[in-house]
């Protein structure tokens, strides 16, 4: 066990970083909003982490509160002009959105470091912490599963005028989305920063949005389940796939195409419905049998 | 010099058009993002490149690298768009499939070109400046100027005068009611799709002669300009690409020379997301981006 | 209980009249009656009411205060709730849930109590789970609860709407064609349904294309025709009416 850990830490990390990301891109769908911002958010959290703890002498838990507190108002201040746009619109908004910030941390260069980044970020964080963060997320995504919210979630994401003939407030839920997504994104890009020594603006850009989504896409959009499958695909695809790595852009765009073409729920989502839908055929089998020895008696 | 950089930004900007045209077609008449579009640029690029140094005359190899972008966007059609399509709700899902197949394309020519920058060979197109009213332009800048005119007043042609274009239109409005009238939607879609794979492919060449600089990730920044031009331009419609793309262009080439370095992508994506907050449907867009919430 | 009453409202697409100065009063503890042939503009009516069509002309007050620029989502917490003539679900949610969903503007645990799971949270769940077990059995669909809404009969789909629309106890229903293609055994279900809800004081509004249906079950009946009010009162005299039975010669009303 010990021994497991060791030869596979940087890949444990890997996933449970990946995890983070990838239920910061899920709130956002599952809720039916088309946002790619997971990259922006990440971005803010992971800066301000790092400028903190390099050049102030902030507690390195405040660092990330603050982290995550900001890229989560950036996230309810974002949904505002986006509460107008929908389906490819939002993808768009959000895209830009992210390009904004990469080109303001390329650009603020004096506090940021530009192109080269920030070097010399203290190593505070290890496996457990990120084991410990992961698992508090996922209580917090558990939690909103089986609330009010998560039912409000599925409904916008289904059929939105059915939520707002219910009362439901679109805007109002979609602020939240954000707000959740970003918290995620920035608690996790802090935590990445912790961990990573060095970060640049390149680590939040193009394939940053593309693993996110592929975590999510492979895994599943709407069950705690979801991330948790596409991560550990993601992290173990290359290992398994080692005679292709030369082309593991190639194997994982082929894999997102089957995946969404094929088995459009993604993996972990497929399993879970698999469940439910046991589970279902008992219970009716068992009320089907209960209803014929009442028949039998009377 | 204020004309000079105006210059430069519609010689960079018609070539945008170029690219942004088949994307916003494309958009046009399917309602999905072609998230490969930038791939197919960079493939007409690399096409061109290897046709020209294994001995072809340029011409010839810009010719067959604009066949062979057309087929391949054939291909993204057919592999990433029409099973989803045919499910029905194809927006999201057919983003993430074009990614997979820009991912498979990018990684395809990082391997060909070992991560290399290419340069097409010295001498490729003759490097010549003329004194124009006292700018300065190129034979390259002229042609690039003279051909995306020609290819745009040939494709608003061909899109208003045809029967193709007349398909396309209704294809674009209503598939089934296209249907109905005899339009099969499968060929429409194919002859869009070839001919936006085509623009892109003649675009990435474009852009590798004018910066004399071939890479895998090449399609990246266009592809995102794209998105600024076709939100400005308003998603799917082809004069509103047009004059956002001139736009663009001269507004990048402006904030440049101008501006602090570094602010120019903060600019151009800050208009962007301006024109979302105060125009959704674009400047002369007329595809209605807003749903929901609101009484209408 | 409050009324909600219409007054001179017109609704134009275009040069179409669609609704063409309507007013009239759906009262609580009552069904209502709206009738009128295809493209009467009877949807276009229940749409400006809950708020998804925005009013050419006229008022729409519940309870005397205006509701006619209020957005959907406030149109339905002020009581107002409807269906939908072409069934709209929550095609990949169970029964269940899609009954659950209606239960929104009765929530009380907050968006943090939510999050953190905090025994709120755990109360609203428990207590509208329990509720809409009770509605399964009164539309007696309980046999259905782990079903796929988009799976379902659609029979059985307008009744998960209509549990979902009256899940919350609103004071004001709006019921788009909600028997359209049943047959009489379960339409006659729906009927003895739609009186007890009347008997608790809800005000219904019943749009139905067969006459004979709305008749027997309201107590008062408008007749819309190409966006005009061209009788209303005693559904009795009303079908009688020669404006009317004009109206629906050659038409589909049974
Ligand atoms: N969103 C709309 N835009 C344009 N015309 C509409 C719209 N909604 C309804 N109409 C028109 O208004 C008229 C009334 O429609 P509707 O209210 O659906 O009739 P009913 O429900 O009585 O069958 C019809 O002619 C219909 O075509
Ligand atoms: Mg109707």
């Amino acid at each position: 066990m010990i021994q497991f850990y060791y030869a596979y830490q940087p890949i444990i990390d890997f996933f449970l970083l990946s995890v983070g990301f990838g239920y910061s891109q899920q709130i956002a769908l599952r809720a039916g909003v088309f946002s790619i911002a997971t990259a922006g958010f990440a971005a803010l959290g992971s800066y301000c982490v790092a400028i903190l703890a390099t050049k102030t002498g902030v507690p390195i838990f405040l660092t990330v509160i603050l982290g995550t507190a900001l890229a989560a108002a950036v996230g309810g201040l974002l949904a505002l002009p986006l509460a107008r746009l929908r389906g490819a619109f939002q993808a768009i908004a959000t895209l830009a959105f992210v390009q904004i910030i990469l080109s303001l941390l390329l650009y603020g260069e004096g506090f940021t470091g530009g192109a080269l980044g920030i070097v010399g970020i203290p190593r505070e964080v290890n496996t457990w912490i990120l084991l410990i963060v992961v698992g508090l997320t996922m209580y917090v995504m558990w939690n909103i599963g089986r609330s009010g919210m998560g039912r409000v979630f599925n409904a916008l994401r289904q059929e939105e005028s059915v939520a707002s003939s219910l009362g439901v407030n679109i805007g109002k839920y979609h602020i939240i989305a954000f707000i959740i997504s970003g918290a995620v994104g920035g608690l996790f890009g802090g935590l990445q920063s912790l961990y990573t020594f060095q970060i640049e603006p390149h680590n939040y850009g193009f394939a940053f949005i593309v693993n996110v989504l592929t975590v999510v896409i492979l895994g599943g959009r709407t069950t705690l389940l979801g991330p948790i499958m596409g991560a550990l695909i993601m992290a173990i695809l290359p290992e398994i796939a080692r005679p292709l790595a030369e082309y593991r852009q190639a194997v994982n765009g082929v894999i997102l195409i089957l995946v969404i073409t094929f088995l459009p729920n993604g993996v972990g989502d497929e399993i879970v419905f698999w469940f439910r839908r046991r589970k279902q055929a008992r219970q009716q089998q068992h009320r089907a049998s209960e209803k014929e020895a009442r028949d039998a008696v009377s | 010099m204020l004309s000079q950089q105006i210059l430069n930004g519609l010689v960079s900007g018609s070539v945008y058009a170029l690219f942004s045209l088949g994307f916003t077609l494309i958009f046009g008449v399917q309602k999905l993002l072609n998230f490969a579009h930038g791939a197919t640029f960079m493939a007409g690029a690399f096409i061109a490149y290897y046709c020209t140094i294994s001995g072809l005359p340029f011409l010839l190899a810009i010719g067959f690298s604009m066949l062979a972008t057309g087929l391949i966007a054939i291909l993204i059609d057919l592999i990433a768009f029409r099973t989803l399509r045919n499910r029905g709700n194809a927006e999201f899902p057919a983003l993430v499939s074009s990614i997979g197949v820009d991912l498979i394309l990018v990684s395809i020519a990082q391997q060909v070109s070992k991560t290399q920058v290419l340069n097409f060979p010295f001498g490729t197109f003759p490097i010549k400046f003329y004194d124009l009213f006292g700018l300065r332009i190129s034979l390259l800048q002229i042609v690039i100027l003279a051909v995306v005119a020609v290819l745009v007043a040939a494709l608003i042609f061909y899109l208003r005068k045809t029967t193709f274009g007349r398909q396309v239109r209704a294809v674009a409005t209503n598939e089934r009611a296209a249907a109905l009238l005899g339009v099969n939607a499968q060929s429409v879609y194919l002859q869009t799709f070839f001919i936006a794979g085509a623009l892109a492919g003649l675009a990435g060449v474009l852009i590798g002669l004018l910066f004399n600089s071939i890479q895998f990730l090449m399609g990246e920044p266009y592809m995102l300009r794209a998105f600024v031009v076709v939100v400005i331009g308003g998603l799917g419609s082809v004069q509103g690409a047009i004059v956002a793309s001139l736009l663009l262009g001269v507004t990048q080439s402006l904030a440049v020379a101008y501006l602090p370095s570094g602010l120019t992508d903060a600019i151009i994506f800050g208009l962007l997301f301006l024109v979302l907050l105060v125009r959704p449907n674009g400047l002369f867009g007329d595809i209605n981006a807003v749903a929901g919430g609101t009484r209408q | 209980m409050p009324s909600l009453k219409l007054e001179n409202v017109a609704k134009h697409f275009g040069g179409l009249k669609a609704v063409d100065k309507v007013s009239m009063e759906v009262p609580p503890g009552e069904i209502t009656g709206l009738i009128g042939p295809n493209g009467a503009g009877k949807s276009t009516v229940v749409n400006m009411i809950s708020g998804v069509l925005a009013l050419t002309e006229g008022d729409i007050t519940v309870d005397g205060v205006s509701v006619a620029t209020d957005r959907a989502d406030i149109v339905a917490r002020k009581g107002v709730a409807r269906t939908f003539q072409n069934i709209r679900l929550l095609p990949e949610a169970t029964v269940l849930d899609n009954v659950m969903i209606g239960f929104h503007r009765r929530e009380e645990a907050g968006v943090l109590a939510q999050m953190l799971g905090l025994p709120a949270a755990r109360r609203d769940t428990k207590r509208f789970e329990e509720k809409a077990w009770d509605l399964l059995r009164r539309f007696r669909m309980e046999d259905f609860a782990e079903y796929e809404a988009g799976n379902l009969a659609y029979g059985h789909q307008r009744r998960v709407e209509m549990m979902r629309a009256i899940a919350a106890e609103p004071d004001i229903v709006l019921l788009d064609e909600p028997v359209a293609g049943m047959n009489d055994v379960e339409s006659d279900e729906l009927a003895t349904i739609f009186r007890e809800l009347a008997d608790s004081g809800m005000g219904l509004l019943l749009i139905e294309h067969n006459v004979g249906f709305v008749t027997r079950l309201c107590k008062k009946v408008y007749v819309l025709d190409s966006g005009r009010m061209i009788a209303s009162g005693d559904p009795e005299a009303v079908v009688r009416d020669p404006q009317v039975v004009a109206a629906y010669i050659g038409t589909s009303g049974h």
